[in-house]
């Protein structure tokens, strides 16, 4: 058996020249390939309506009064901004958002937590509480339009009738809160799954370190269990709030935007000025706006989420 | 000797009050449509009183009047929408997750954001081009309208889902099987797609889910030949007005399959939802 | 079966500004069982990887057979891989992991049906044909993916630490099958593996890396007897071969108070090359433990595995020093029972046996 003794040469670095390591132009189109059709067809579909709606912006026209369509340049953005119903439906929309995300992840993670324990009927009650996600919207307004808010026949007041509450019309008198009731019960769900998958994929053996440790269960869930769910939170929280911004079935069949303009949202209200007032220059430009508040809006909320969920994840 | 009886009564204090909370907040959120779906067996009178009626002779009349009302164009308008638009979102969108996960291209980061930043754009804000759009090929109140738009709509969200699962194969396996001698087609046939094709299936349900309780474009686009059940139910209150009990009926018909359809894949449907954080 | 000649193979990883494997020159031979062996990030794994197909050759060559495989993806190789963590197929039963290369290449399902068999009856797993690799045990597992691999009758064999999931006592038993099974079937192979002692045991030839450089291609017996540094030296061998620096004296080198005599020939060497320390290495078996003339040291621990002992010694010299610069913990092995008490002075004795001589700063033999 022969011995080879080979001494490391230093030398070699020196004349190592590595082979170009750019993929080639040919494998660089192959991995393209596949996922240029999604691409072409979402371009297509989404981006190209919008431009129109840019250049219906810059017209004043309005559907009643035929061939009135002319230029009009920024004056639609100038009467949307001087437009105090509009600011009034934005902040409407705000709060709409921010409300049923705040309070349906709190719903949620508390459903989540009651969830993540065996006992007897969970599959049952989980089967039930995902309910609410699976109705249609539409279907889900109207049962909370009449059966619960009615304030003859509806269950709300019934309920509430013991403690002295009379009949409230609780859809004219709290249209936005009504509103609001209507989508925290249709996400709730969602977030209830998503933290729920977040609680289960935690390892055990962290926790039980932490039991040994002489940890109280209030600052295990503190110091462990929220940091860990802080990215399916924040998962669903953008998720959902892409969803809410456009939320119109509830607006439309629980109050039409009233009374006046109390619980309508930009959704909603676009499309009475586009469909109900025919005014195309108006909508458009509204939409445009609303376009740019949601991009500037979620750009920062969207950064936030690639960080912790991009799929890249660490030692979960 | 053992007393194992002793031990389950200790643990019967704490435990319960959960257990509980857990029945009461079940039962609770899913009251409202457990009324819905008792509403629509009820005679008129019986839905309309002051205190509500929990106790009742229960009748088949409303749910007959609704299906004899002509709801079967909507349910196969519907159908046809959910399931064409969900196979145009699998095939467009399979090798879209495919190349953005085992093949990574160059910007994958930036072209996953644009995908997601389309659903970020309201909808409201295109409807009325679309609407012209659609006018001028000559799609209004055609389902293939909606089919397309219904595609575009939830591809972003499948894509996304269905890259987790993809990166969830090891990389393992598809070495071992291009060292076997099988080429990138074969590969993903053989090996990839029978290890996510539960991950596709949680995709397509949610898929399913949102385009059968799509409303805003399908109230704008269609008439009656298109009109799909959720514009069907609505045109049942114009029509109907204050029938709550046969509105009841064809509310509960309305969301009926897809209810149905993600309580027994309940699971495929958490599953789905973790995007690929539970195993 | 062929024969490998890596020339001056190089990776690197991209994004990376150091080589993961640097210049590797390797001559292996048709039928040889050769091991890579090194610590982590010493480049073996990838020098495999590189010989599979799965990370590309960024300079020089790797040859297969006088072909030369720069460009070549790996299905067109003939290698067969056994990965770490098996890489069987799950949805797929043991048999059709098995037949799956052969699917790829078109044989007919008889023709595959036999060679999986005899693959099977070779392997012991005849009766878990029918059965998914989720219902297999870890050892059945790893016989899976060698079945996977012996099908193919490939001209190479790569194994990437094949036995490192399994428990200890699979492993010895697992380590005298393959080694037994590569002998009948005479495929030249190339394995790796962190653990130096299944380098010895099981290769025809080992090559020691580190830091993606080559440090030595022997055989077992010639890396224990001839290390070519003080690397090779420390990391053959276990427990590992005691190294230090010690001053240089006349008549040989100085520890405590004692002088370890060393040739004449060794000491003009030395002083041509105008050292005054030197590294010297002495194995555990050559230290003998007395009572009373030999180097002072003190027992720190005692290790009784039955058969021998090893006894674990700290020297008090402070111009003595470990390879790191500390202070040095010297290992003797002692065929007695309970050869000395914990906290005990005892003296070390140089039995017989050949002193290594290595550069205090470079390390190379001299």
């Amino acid at each position: 058996m022969t011995t080879t003794e080979v001494r490391s040469t230093d030398a070699g670095s020196d004349e190592f020249v590595p082979r170009s390591r750019t993929i080639s132009k040919a494998e660089g189109w192959r991995r393209r390939g596949p996922l240029l059709p999604a691409l072409i067809f979402l371009i297509l579909v989404t981006q190209i309506p919008f431009l129109f709606t840019l250049y219906y912006s810059t017209q004043s026209w309005n559907l009643v009064r035929p061939g009135s369509q002319e230029f009009n340049w920024l004056n639609n953005y100038v009467d949307v901004f001087r437009d105090s119903q509009f600011r009034e439906v934005a902040l409407n929309t705000v709060i709409m958002i921010v409300g049923t995300v705040i309070i349906s992840v709190i719903l949620g993670l508390m459903l989540a937590l009651l969830l993540d324990r065996k006992f007897i009927g969970r599959s049952l009650i989980r089967t039930l509480l995902i309910t609410p996600f699976l109705v249609t919207p539409v279907a889900g307004a109207l049962i909370w339009k009449t059966a619960m808010f009615d304030p003859v026949f509806g269950l709300i007041n019934f309920v509430l009738s013991p403690f002295g509450v009379e009949q409230i019309d609780w859809v004219s008198r709290f249209p936005l809160a009504a509103v609001m009731t209507n989508l925290i019960w249709q996400w709730t769900p969602f977030m209830m799954l998503l933290i729920l998958a977040g609680l289960q994929s935690m390892p055990k053996d962290i926790a039980e370190a932490a039991r040994v440790d002489g940890a109280s269960a209030f600052s295990l869930f503190r110091e462990l269990t929220l940091p860990h769910l802080r990215r399916f939170i924040e998962l669903g929280a953008v998720l959902g709030a892409i969803y809410l911004v456009n939320t119109f079935d509830a607006v439309y069949m629980m109050t039409s935007g009233g009374p006046g303009v109390a619980s309508a949202n930009l959704p909603f209200y676009i499309y009475q000025r586009a469909f109900l007032g025919f005014d195309i220059g108006q909508a458009a430009a509204m939409g445009v706006v609303t376009v740019i508040a949601t991009i500037l809006v979620s750009t920062l909320a969207l950064r936030l989420i690639f960080k912790s969920f991009s799929g890249n994840e660490e030692a979960a | 000797m053992s007393t194992p009886v002793m031990h389950k009564k200790k643990k019967f204090g704490t435990g319960t009050i959960w257990t509980v909370l857990a029945w009461i907040l079940g039962l609770g959120f899913f009251f409202p449509v457990l009324w819905m779906v008792l509403t629509g067996f009820k005679q008129e009178a019986d839905a309309y009183s002051d205190p509500p009626k929990l106790f009742f002779t229960p009748t088949l009349d409303q749910y007959r009047a609704v299906l004899s009302s002509g709801i079967g164009t909507a349910l196969m308008n519907s159908a046809f929408a959910t399931i064409v638009s969900t196979i145009l979102v699998l095939l467009l969108g399979i090798p879209a997750a495919f190349a953005l996960s085992l093949r990574p291209v160059k910007k994958t980061k930036d072209v996953l954001f644009f995908f997601i930043s389309t659903k970020m754009l309201p909808v409201v804000a295109v409807i009325v081009p679309l609407y012209v759009i659609v006018g001028d090929i000559g799609l209004l109140d055609n389902i293939w309208a909606l089919i397309v738009l219904y595609t575009a709509m939830n591809l972003p969200i499948a894509v996304w889902m269905m890259r987790s699962f993809f990166l969830e194969v090891p990389s393992e396996l598809l070495e071992a099987a291009s060292m076997d001698g099988a080429s990138l087609w074969t590969s993903v046939r053989e090996v990839i797609l029978p290890l996510v094709s539960p991950g596709i299936a949680a995709t397509a349900l949610i898929c399913t889910i949102f385009s059968w309780n799509e409303f805003f474009f399908a109230v704008n686009l269609t008439a009656v030949q298109a009109q799909t059940i959720p514009v069907a139910l609505v045109g049942f209150i114009t029509g109907e007005g204050l029938y709550w009990a046969r509105l009841s009926a064809a509310a509960t018909l309305a969301a009926l399959p897809v209810v149905l359809a993600g309580w027994i894949a309940q699971n495929k449907l958490v599953r789905g939802l973790s995007f690929g954080a539970i195993k | 079966m062929a024969a490998i000649t890596y020339k001056k193979a190089s990776c690197v990883y991209e994004g990376a500004d150091k080589l993961a494997v640097d210049s590797l020159d390797l001559d292996i031979q048709d039928g040889e069982f050769v091991v890579l062996v090194g610590p982590s990030g010493s480049g073996k794994s990838t020098a495999l990887r590189m010989l599979a197909g799965l990370e590309d050759i960024d300079g020089g060559a790797i040859e297969i057979g006088g072909k030369n495989m720069v460009g070549v993806p790996s299905k067109d190789r003939d290698i067969a891989m056994v990965f770490q963590n098996y890489a069987l197929y799950p949805n797929k039963t043991v048999g059709e992991n098995m037949g799956f290369a052969l699917k790829m290449r078109g044989v007919s399902t008889e023709e595959r049906k036999k060679k999986v068999a005899q693959a099977a009856e070779i392997l012991d797993l005849t009766e878990f044909l029918d059965r998914k690799p989720g219902k297999l045990s870890g050892g059945q597992r790893q016989r899976v993916a060698m079945g996977r691999a012996i099908v193919r009758e490939p001209q190479v064999f790569c194994m990437d630490e094949p036995l490192s999931n399994l428990d200890a006592k699979l492993r010895v038993q697992t380590r005298t099958q393959i080694a037994a099974l590569q002998r009948r079937l005479g495929t030249t192979t190339v394995y790796v593996t962190h653990d130096q002692v299944e380098a010895m045991t099981m290769g025809d030839r080992v090559a020691v890396l580190r830091g993606g450089k080559l440090q030595q291609f022997a055989s077992p017996t010639e890396l224990y007897d001839n290390p070519v540094n003080a690397f090779v030296a420390g990391f053959i061998g276990s427990p590992a071969m005691n190294l230090m620096t010690v001053p240089i004296g006349s008549g040989g080198v100085q520890i405590g108070d004692a002088t370890l005599p060393l040739e004449r020939e060794v000491m003009t060497k030395l002083a041509s090359a105008g050292l005054d320390t030197v590294t010297i290495g002495l194995r555990p078996e050559q230290l003998g433990i007395e009572h009373g003339a030999g180097f002072a040291a003190q027992v720190d621990l005692i290790e009784e595995l039955g058969s021998e002992s090893y006894v674990y010694a700290h020297l008090d010299d402070p111009k003595v020093k470990g390879l790191d610069g500390g202070p040095v913990a010297l290992v003797a092995r002692s065929a007695v029972r309970a050869p000395a008490k914990i906290g005990e002075s005892i003296s070390l004795t140089k039995l017989d046996g050949p002193v290594h001589l290595f550069h205090p700063e470079s390390g190379d033999r001299i």
